[in-house]
């Protein structure tokens, strides 16, 4: 999430994509730097369990969703 | 009252000590035991006996967009119990935190948080009577409890890691609410910590390890023995510093200090052996799916080593003089800095 917002301040369009679970620090940290309406995109959680079909098959269902909102850029 | 509760914005300060600590607990400032409301007077003795004035910058935390002041550390010092003269140690403690290789964000947002351990050396320990010996990570002594506590209560109300929001422990360790040791610098088979990595013997200083979890190591081995059961304890097929390799922590108490100050062996000779005693077969962290796929026969030969850079391994002393034990601290994360501050100096009054 950091990542992303720092990305987004140098001008840099991007999307953090988190599990779910981390929906409400994904919020504190945007927040915290001062953008609070910055987009994300969750996905279910655990991630880290999954095998390597299974997290191709999860950026598949993702990949529309996260060009969108790249294309709709974050609020400024 | 909820723990992740945002402070209020406007709120009238009771008068009386028992509703001002009722007023700490609703602003959510304290991390579920009462605290010492911070007066005013008890803040400016703080920074007095810490040689700071209020506005000093301690830490700057750009990733919390923080700037952590002196009067900041001083707040949360008197809070958590600290008497003024913990100062200069807890000021470092904070530094420490703010080392870019140490990665605060990971060690105190990870699921799997890991305790945050202070190690002091040099004289301030003992001048302190900040505990090196009976019961060193257990209660008892004032100093050990408030410095540790009072640096738990900067990440709470400082840079504001709240258990459920940002901080996302999934146990959390008792650990969380303080842990504080210094090492028992007397008791040593080689240089203490500190003088090892530079500093004079009458410097003082704070070193910051995050611990995933605390492994007691009993034997009554000989040294090679005794180092075979420790490599064993760094090297569990469960341990969240497995595949990283980051480099952990050992604590020797008296009778495994002296055991090894019998063998010899220098530090360097200790943590080469050491290293060469956490290797596990690929074919068991297949089985335990800490590796993907099929075991084959060659995986019950090749092995995979949690320590590949033994000079990293960290060997201190403390504990009690008796018990044939030894303290094992896997590090935590993944990469060989994580959860591992450099050795910060102690500044100020009283700190050499």
């Amino acid at each position: 999430m950091l990542d992303a917002v720092i990305l987004e301040k140098a001008g840099i369009p991007a999307i953090p994509v988190i599990t779910d679970a981390f929906g409400s620090t994904g919020r504190e940290m945007a927040d915290l730097w001062g953008v609070p309406g910055f987009r994300f995109v969750m996905m279910p959680h655990p991630l880290a369990s999954l095998n390597p079909e299974t997290v191709e098959r999860r950026a598949d269902e993702l990949v529309d969703k996260v060009l969108q909102l790249l294309q709709e850029g974050q609020p400024s | 009252m909820s723990r992740s509760a945002a402070p209020r914005k406007e709120a009238r300060v009771p008068a009386d000590f028992p509703e001002q600590v009722e007023f700490c607990y609703a602003q959510g400032w304290t991390d579920g035991l009462p605290v010492v409301p911070a007066t005013r007077e008890l803040v400016d003795d703080m920074l007095e006996a810490g040689g700071c004035r209020a506005e000093d910058l301690i830490a700057n935390m750009p990733s919390r967009k923080v700037a952590v002041t002196a009067e900041k550390v001083a707040i949360n010092a008197v809070m958590a119990g600290c008497r003024p003269e913990y100062m200069p140690v807890v000021a470092a403690a904070v530094k420490g935190l703010a080392t870019p290789a140490y990665g605060l964000h990971h060690v105190a947002s990870a699921l799997s948080g890991p305790t945050i351990v202070i190690v002091v050396n040099g004289p301030i320990a003992k001048r302190l009577g900040i505990n090196a010996t009976n019961n060193v990570f257990g209660g008892g002594e004032r100093a050990n409890a408030t410095i540790g506590r009072a640096l738990h209560l900067v990440l709470l109300n400082c840079l504001r890691y709240r258990p459920g929001v940002s901080d996302r422990a999934t146990f959390g360790t008792p650990g969380k609410m303080t842990c504080c040791i210094a090492e028992n610098e007397e008791d040593h088979p080689w240089e203490p910590w500190h003088v090892e990595k530079g500093c004079r013997p009458d410097e003082s200083t704070v070193t910051l390890v995050a611990a995933s979890t605390m492994i007691q190591v009993w034997n009554y081995g000989n040294h090679e023995q005794l180092l075979a059961a420790v490599g064993d304890a760094l090297s569990y097929l469960g341990s969240i510093a497995l595949l990283g390799r980051t480099p952990g922590a050992i604590v020797l108490a008296g009778e495994h200090a002296e055991l090894l100050r019998a063998s010899g062996w220098s530090k360097k000779q200790v943590r080469d052996f050491i290293a060469q005693q956490t290797a596990r077969s690929i074919a068991d962290l297949k089985r335990t799916g800490r590796l993907d796929g099929a075991i084959v026969p060659a995986d019950r030969t090749a092995s995979h080593y949690a320590i590949d850079t033994p000079h990293d391994l960290m060997l201190v002393c403390a504990g009690s003089p008796i018990g044939a034990l030894s303290m094992v601290l896997p590090g935590f994360g993944s990469s060989k800095t994580a959860g591992r501050s450099p050795v910060i100096r102690i500044e100020g009054p009283g700190a050499a």
